[in-house]
């Protein structure tokens, strides 16, 4: 049994979306000085490992990117989302116990479709990885457990009709925080009814209620759900001093939080609070995965009578708590009443916005209502970018679940499209059986395979 | 004129250099347990052949400290840690049953964020007394970035116990990482008296001999340090035999080049990389007596594998070569067959009884029913490939060292070696093969073999300072003085300003060293954070690093391009 905890590093010291933006060269720095100055990377516990560069075909296995890869990632994308790699190859070789990518730029408000940055996200650090982790090494089942203040609305977009993707996200209520969804109702699609479950809070929730959310939902809803894989998409923007949002976790509350979780994987995503929580939080969680003894890490101001949960707040979570148990319970004949739909196909419509970037984007999705396997996925996408120009785009993603006749079909609706791509400035396919990734560009008249 | 002399754990080498001219060197066993008789050995012809010319400079390469903390014949020191919030204290094991913790805490920016405890302290003074404890080691976590705590527990057990001797973490070293300034604090005291006492004899003879040139003292990290100053920090003298072999082969290959820096001696083999013609520095202070220490060091690999490595046939009928000595080469009169009895079977080497050595070879040939050249042919080759393997790894661990910015990890791009560039006994033999099978030009210099020697009399005095500027909090500090100072700047300091004062306090201190006016001193990096609370700046943050590098003397340099 590997006994060390491998961490990556890489707090892009010379990237930043904006000099004064959150994410900037700064973030990491305090966290750079405490992690240094405690001697973390020279624990016996502890393996530093280098990150690395993800490929374009990493990217692909997850993103349809507009207008190409190239134009929605720079360099720091790339170590970020290959830092993760990195952690995942040492983890499957049983160099380390579990790993933790600190990295930055984050990705969890990264969705399938990228038309540009949201969230100071463009592309999806854990989702590249988990593919990744699938393609290399064949895991199946793998459950992501969102611990960032704000709903991890693109992972929950992009395993939404995965059956054997369990995303749990707990976050400070979407009717008072960015991006304002997260709701109970969001549950999965009709072929992955309950793999989603969300768990908004109401702000100001102490290390206390999540802590009951974690014992009394988390954990035996993974251990039903029994996955291969634990992966923390670890935000530490729950924090009581965290300038963008309201919630008051503590760098103890996190620790433990891992402690008990067990990630086999952590990635960093958001926490602005740089100087009074990223330093602590981060020691915290360090600690607490690599199994040292992590109660002598406290904020300078940490004072435990701050700290009582009001019982009303409590309340309100343990109904919570027990409304989710019971969908959790009744999963499977509640995915079936809820069929959704009757035919070949589930439609929704949608609209996304961009906060970073100010882009709209419309979205119309097509899922396939397989009787053996998942389906797949058809999604026309169009993003409205500032200063009135479009681009429109339809996109065929095959999970690597996808029955033969699935995998005909959609293959077939690709063809036809880029035979016949009349309003679209691109069109592309995910094929994952194949593990091949065609972008056409209507304009050009060209098809390219993505590596 | 100059004096090099390094004083390694078997021989003990040393040169009279005349600009760029070898005029006389020595080679004689060292003395175990009496450097000083070692040094004057090597140092009397010396002084002979200079007749009474005048000696510029003399500079020592000693294993002394090294000896020291080896055997465990170091003072016993105390420990006085503030380590604040963070890790359990109790995780980090300096093995010093006499450890006090204090109350207090400073945090990253230097800011205190817990009060000392004046009672604990005093707590602490008088359990130290009954214990009869006479140095004390007090090390606070950040204490770099705000020395107060350090200072007020230094000077309060100054003025209740001044017998009482004391060193503080920010004196030693300022590079973040608590425990390792621990240990390198412990290691500085321990072995401070020592180094003094040994100063003090040194002093003496060379009084007694009239000889009045400066001395200097060589560093892990390549560079020289006046004697008086080395007192300081004495620990910094450690591992200074390698450092003195690559300078060596600095000054012996053709300058600007890469390559790989190979001392094959008996028992190991040790690696060295020069990059670009700069020596490789490790990433982190060296590790000493299996403890990690904040002190700077070429980045150094040590094979187990010599000429006098054990050879033998294993039980899978193939030759392997262990990685220990059990005496001398079987041709020498040892009692095992080892490569020096390959290498003489092969004709690569003279020394030895060649039928002595065909006889080792025999009998490791029988049992796998080859010719005695043959078995030889495969132990060379053995040899050679096992030292190309290690070379590569070194170069791959290197490339794989953790990178933080975007540029560093793109730029670090797989390097090989352009020479393989060989000194000690086995080198001459083993070199031009290494060279093939590794595709590069190989090298041994002139004066090879005292190749150590030269290196420490022609290596540099250095200096490296690097500086932390807070703009906001007003303050900067120096990471090796243990300065901290006020800013006292009228608005905002530039990052031209702070890079101007950082090299104005280089050339200051540089000074003091002795490092000449003229010489040129370089930016290693220059960054800046801009400190944004809320959505306005309010400060910035600039670490910069300034030295003047390691390397060899200019004049040396120059005249050897010169004459070629």
């Amino acid at each position: 049994m590997p006994e060390k905890t491998g961490l990556v590093f890489f707090p892009a010291f010379d990237w930043a979306i904006s000099p004064t933006h959150p994410e900037r060269e700064e973030r990491l720095l305090y966290t750079k000085d405490q992690l240094f100055e405690e001697g973390i990377m020279d624990l016996p516990e502890i393996c530093e490992y280098k990150a690395r560069l993800a490929t374009f075909k990493d990217i692909a296995r997850v993103h349809f990117c507009v207008p190409e890869i190239r134009a929605q990632v720079t360099e720091a994308h790339l170590i970020a989302a290959g830092g993760t790699l990195v952690l995942a190859d040492a983890l499957m070789n049983k160099e380390i116990k579990n790993g933790f990518a600190l990295v930055r730029p984050p990705g969890h408000h990264a969705m399938r479709v990228v038309h540009g940055n949201r969230g100071f996200c463009n592309i999806n650090n854990e989702a590249i990885m988990i593919e990744y982790l699938r393609k290399k090494y064949g895991i199946r089942k793998i459950a992501i457990v969102d611990t960032d203040v704000h709903h991890g609305d693109g992972t929950q977009d992009i395993y939404y009709h995965d059956p054997d993707v369990l995303f749990i996200s707990f976050h400070q209520d979407g009717r008072t925080l960015y991006p304002g969804s997260g709701f109970t109702h969001e549950l999965g699609g009709p072929r992955a009814f309950g793999a989603t479950i969300n768990i908004p809070l109401p702000p100001g929730t102490t290390d206390e209620g999540i802590h009951y959310v974690l014992e009394e939902l988390v954990l035996p809803v993974l251990d039903d759900f029994q996955p291969e894989l634990i992966v923390n998409s670890a935000g530490q923007d729950n924090h009581y001093t965290d300038p963008l949002a309201n919630m008051r976790f503590t760098a103890q509350g996190y620790a433990r939080l891992n402690a008990r979780l067990k990630p086999d994987l952590a990635v960093l995503e958001g926490g602005y609070a740089i100087e009074s929580a990223l330093p602590y939080v981060n020691t915290g969680i360090v600690l607490a995965m690599a199994g040292l003894d992590y109660s002598y890490v406290r904020e300078p101001d940490y004072r435990k009578e701050n700290f009582i949960q009001p019982p009303e707040k409590m309340v309100y979570i343990k109904e919570l708590v027990e409304y989710l148990k019971e969908i959790w319970k009744n999963r499977t004949s509640l995915g079936q009443q809820k069929q959704f739909h009757e035919g070949d196909f589930y439609e929704q419509k949608r609209s996304i916005y961009y906060d970073t970037d100010h882009i709209r984007e419309q979205q119309w999705e097509q899922i396939r209502l397989c009787k053996t396997c998942p389906g797949y996925q058809m999604i026309t996408s169009r993003g409205m970018y500032p200063y009135g120009t479009t681009r429109t785009i339809f996109a065929v993603a095959i999970p690597w679940q996808a029955c033969l006749n699935c995998q005909e079909e959609a293959r077939g609706y690709y063809q036809e499209r880029i035979k016949n791509p009349q309003g679209l400035d691109f069109v592309y396919l995910q094929d994952k059986p194949h593990d091949i990734y065609y972008q056409f560009f209507v304009e050009k008249d060209c098809e390219i395979q993505i590596e | 004129m100059i004096i090099g002399i390094d004083v390694g754990g078997t021989y003990t080498d040393a040169v009279l250099l005349k600009q760029e001219q070898v005029l006389e060197k020595i080679k004689t066993p060292t003395i175990p347990d009496d450097l000083l008789t070692s040094l004057l050995k090597a140092l009397e012809p010396l002084l002979k052949a200079a007749k009474n010319n005048q000696i510029d400079r003399i500079v020592f390469s000693t294993t002394l400290i090294t000896n020291l903390i080896a055997t465990g014949n170091i003072d016993p020191v105390a420990l006085v840690l503030i380590p604040g919030p963070g890790l359990n204290p109790n995780t980090y094991n300096f093995n010093i049953p006499d450890t006090f913790i204090l109350s207090g805490a400073i945090d990253y920016r230097g800011r205190e964020i817990e009060p000392l405890k004046e009672k604990e302290i005093k707590e602490c003074l008088e359990a130290v007394r009954a214990r009869g404890i006479k140095r004390v080691a007090i090390v606070g976590k950040f204490s770099q970035r705000n020395k107060n705590h350090e200072e007020a527990v230094a000077s309060y057990f100054k003025q209740h116990a001044p017998e009482i001797q004391t060193v503080m973490g920010h004196q030693v070293s300022g590079r973040l990482n608590f425990p390792r300034r621990v240990v390198t604090s412990l290691l500085t005291l321990a072995t401070q008296n020592r180094f003094q006492e040994f100063y003090s004899q040194i002093q003496k003879v060379l009084a007694q001999r009239g000889i009045t040139a400066p001395i200097y003292i060589l560093k892990a990290d390549g560079g020289t340090l006046p004697f008086a100053q080395a007192f300081l920090k004495p620990v910094e003298t450690i591992f200074s035999g390698p450092a003195a072999s690559t300078l060596g082969v600095l000054a012996l290959t053709p300058s600007g080049q890469t390559s790989v820096v190979l001392d094959i001696g008996g028992t190991t083999t040790d690696l060295a990389l020069i990059l670009s013609g700069k020596p490789l520095l490790a990433s982190r202070g060296a590790r000493i007596n299996n403890h990690l220490t904040h002190v700077r060091a070429f980045a150094t690999k040590s094979v187990a594998l010599g000429g006098d490595s054990v050879v033998q046939v294993g039980p899978d009928s193939s030759l392997e070569i262990l990685p220990q000595r059990a005496g001398a080469a079987y041709c020498l009169g040892g009692p095992q067959p080892t490569p020096t009895d390959a290498m003489r079977v092969a004709g690569l080497i003279t020394i030895g009884d060649e039928k002595r050595a065909r006889e080792a070879m025999n009998k490791l040939g029988s049992k796998l029913k080859l010719p005695a050249e043959q078995t030889a042919a495969l132990i060379i080759e053995l040899m050679v490939k096992r030292i190309a393997r290690e070379i590569n790894e070194m170069f791959l661990a290197w490339e794989e060292e953790p990178a933080y910015r975007i540029w560093e990890l793109l730029q670090k791009q797989k390097i090989r070696p352009q020479n393989v560039v060989g000194i000690g006994a086995s080198a001459p033999a083993i070199l031009p093969l290494l060279g093939k099978e590794m595709g590069c030009r190989a090298l041994v210099p002139p004066y090879a073999e005292v190749a150590n020697a030269i290196g420490a009399a022609l290596a540099k005095v250095t200096l490296r300072l690097t500086f932390h500027f807070d703009t906001e909090r007003n303050f900067y500090f120096i990471e090796e003085t243990g300065v901290q100072e006020k800013l006292g700047v009228k608005g905002q300091l530039s990052l031209a300003d702070a890079e101007e004062m950082a090299f104005k306090w280089l050339r200051q201190e540089g000074e003091k060293l002795g490092i000449p006016p003229g010489e040129e001193p370089e930016l290693v990096y220059s960054e800046m954070f801009n400190m944004v609370r809320g959505w306005t700046t309010t400060g910035r943050l600039y670490d910069i690093c300034v030295q003047f590098p390691p390397g060899i003397l200019e004049d040396w340099l120059e005249r050897r391009e010169q004459n070629a």
